[in-house]
């Protein structure tokens, strides 16, 4: 893994903001999306987001240092 | 044997603990009172009049932010001098003493305002937070809060006693950093309580118990909000302390400068009272030049708010280099996110960032125009007091539930995902109030739509954004509850012997580093003093001068039916004559 598991969790949590304020900022250049589409985004940019981080490492599937120290 | 509080302290931490819990029972009222009025409003489940709205409205403004907040507050700074000055409370039972009157008068408040949902009694208070004229509580709601107000004030006595007592055994050593901030945090509390104590005292109160007929509603209004703002940064500098001394060392480092710190809270001594008039913008009766007096000063305030965001984000980046983080940004996965106490606090820093933004556009004078009395507001400070406030004293809750009841914590896991689902549900809520706000919707209203008129939203529906805040609101009472199983969970816990010490950060730049003039708490009043004198005296006298003390004589309008046909006979006959007139200008050029 690339990061850690918490760390991974406040990654997906700041999709949220993004989220709701990318509807906004796409309408002042004419792209207005519905809900639905919004969610649609919403869930390929969770994928990638999941993609990446469990992709091994410099291809060693060694896990991020990140937090693991602060797993106390 | 730990080096907890508890160990050192235990019957400080008794107090800070009953502190907690009382805040914490204020925020789980407070709670029940949001997700009411939150599905109430968006009209997804309504189960109460609509009449009481108001009474639910001012239970989750009083138990929250006054209670909740304050509470939380007086542990905090109970623990920050006994841990700061290394000393226990000079009298326990003045402690006691302060706690007691406190809790006595937000009781009494609280039962006021609780019995407006029922006609067994005439008791009422559905004032809302915001509690000036022309609304009328009982007087069992003023009394309460009065009581609860000089509670405060004694607490701050108490905590000044400990520093005169510390500062006579130590002359010549500098005031430590938690105790510095408690001491600037409470000078400014007593500036700006003296608003509110005149506005309940001289006026509120007698009105209310029929000592005096009438009040001036401007000028009680004008004096609320002489404290309604300065009490923001009463709810934040706790919060600040927290930033400042515990997530420096929560991310593994040391606080980038003590010097800088001190400049804030003194920044925040001196020029948070004198920005009131800022709520005041669309009040008619206060001349425009003392509005953009106090929207200047309300922009200086932005100093110490970026002061406070570049020291905390610099000592963050000190702890993730500690603890091996590279790169211009890959310092941060190094912080310790699985720590609740880390990511709560670092969330609602986050968080308070876009409220600082927001905060901005309220400020201005002509923006304001746009906003003002709109649900934008209601979303502002959803992200100030409801998110950087509330989310930081939670997250801080798990490094100090250990300390002060000498148990492990029930659940780091569910406290982290307590933490993050807070964080996303007030983005959810937060975004769809601000949006809401720009199209016009009103705050303080069970019914924003009226009929044979529709808001017409710039992006998605009006539905949409409902939709949004039902969902905000649920999730954060979900967070909620997960928050309070976290706290019901530690304390059903066994003792442990195996707690973190009871610590705060050090510095990287220590005390040492700091003017001695910063230290000097006279000066820094007195100047405060004179702003506020500078800022109030005329808007006070000019309101006086033109409404009264009291208000205007009230000469009540005869409403009769003799009396209409009477003025319609005077109007009558002045527009015929009026018309006759002009006919004959005419016929005569």
């Amino acid at each position: 893994m690339r990061i850690s598991k918490a760390g991974l969790l406040v990654v997906l949590a700041l999709l949220a903001p993004l989220l709701v304020e990318l509807r906004t900022v796409l309408s002042w250049i004419n792209v207005e999306l519905t809900v639905l589409e919004t969610a649609v985004v919403g869930a390929i940019l969770v994928v990638a987001v999941l993609v990446w981080a469990f992709l091994p490492e410099n291809g060693n599937g060694k896990t991020a240092e990140g937090d693991a120290s602060s797993e106390n | 044997m730990s080096n907890a509080y508890i160990d050192d302290f235990p019957a400080e931490a008794k107090v800070v603990r009953t502190a907690f819990y009382s805040s914490f029972l204020a925020l789980a009222l407070g709670g029940v009172f949001g997700v009411i009025q939150t599905l109430h409003r968006t009209g997804y489940y309504r189960f109460i009049d609509s009449a009481d709205y108001y009474t639910v409205l001012t239970a989750h403004g009083v138990f929250l932010v006054i209670s909740f907040t304050i509470f939380f507050l007086v542990g905090v700074f109970t623990w920050a001098i006994t841990t700061s000055l290394d000393r226990g409370v000079e009298d326990l039972r003045f402690t006691w003493g302060w706690y007691g009157l406190m809790a006595i008068g937000i009781t009494l408040s609280g039962v006021a305002i609780l019995a407006g949902f029922t006609d067994a009694t005439d008791i009422s208070a559905s004032v809302l937070f915001t509690f000036y004229a022309p609304l009328q509580a009982h007087p069992m709601f003023y009394l309460g809060l009065v009581l609860f107000v000089v509670g405060t004030w004694l607490a701050g006595v108490d905590w000044f006693r400990s520093w005169w007592a510390w500062k006579a055994e130590n002359p010549d050593e500098r005031i430590p950093l938690p105790t510095f901030m408690v001491l600037t945090t409470m000078l400014m509390w007593y500036i700006a309580t003296l608003g509110v104590a005149a506005a309940i005292l001289v006026f509120l109160l007698p009105w209310s118990l029929g000592l005096v007929e009438s009040v001036n509603p401007l000028l009680t209004r004008t004096l609320f909000w002489f404290f309604g703002h300065p009490v923001v940064y009463f709810w934040l500098m706790p919060a600040y302390m927290m930033w400042y001394i515990m997530l420096p060392k929560v991310s593994g480092g040391k606080l980038f400068s003590d010097p800088l710190a001190r400049v804030v809270f003194v920044l925040f001594l001196i020029l948070s009272v004198p920005t009131g008039i800022h709520h005041q913008y669309l009040d008619p009766g206060i001349a425009e030049g003392f509005k953009f007096i106090a929207m200047t000063n309300t922009m200086f305030l932005l100093l110490p708010s970026l002061l406070t965001a570049f020291t905390v984000v610099a000592s963050m980046e000190h702890g993730a280099r500690q603890r091996g983080g590279e790169g211009y940004f890959g310092w941060l996965k190094a912080l310790p996110w699985r720590d609740p106490v880390f990511t709560g606090m670092a969330l609602a820093g986050l968080m308070f960032a876009a409220a600082g933004f927001s905060g901005m556009i309220n400020a201005g004078m002509n923006i304001n125009y746009l906003v003002h009395n709109t649900f934008w507001v209601v979303g502002h400070f959803h992200l100030t007091v409801g998110t950087a406030v509330a989310l930081t004293f939670m997250a801080v809750t798990y490094w100090f539930l250990p300390q002060i009841t000498g148990k492990a914590l029930w659940s780091r896991s569910v406290a982290l995902g307590q933490v993050v689902l807070w964080f996303v549900g007030m983005t959810f809520m937060s975004n769809a109030m601000h949006r809401a706000g720009l199209l016009g919707v009103p705050r303080r209203t069970a019914e924003p739509q009226y009929d044979g008129f529709e808001f017409e939203a710039a992006v998605g529906t009006m539905g949409e954004l409902q939709a949004q805040i039902a969902l905000g609101g649920i999730l954060l009472t979900l967070s909620l509850v997960l928050f309070f199983a976290n706290v019901v969970g530690t304390a059903l816990n066994g003792r442990s012997d195996d707690l973190p010490a009871n610590e705060y950060a050090g510095t990287l730049s220590g005390p040492e580093d700091a003017p001695l003039v910063l230290d000097n708490l006279k000066l820094w009043t007195a100047i405060a003093v004179v702003l506020v004198v500078f800022a109030y005296t005329f808007p006070l006298l000019s309101i006086i001068d033109r409404g009264g003390l009291f208000g205007p004589d009230i000469n009540p309008f005869p409403v009769s039916l003799e009396t209409v046909h009477l003025l319609a006979f005077a109007l009558e006959s002045h527009v015929t004559g009026a018309l006759e007139s002009v006919a004959w200008l005419g016929v005569n050029r």
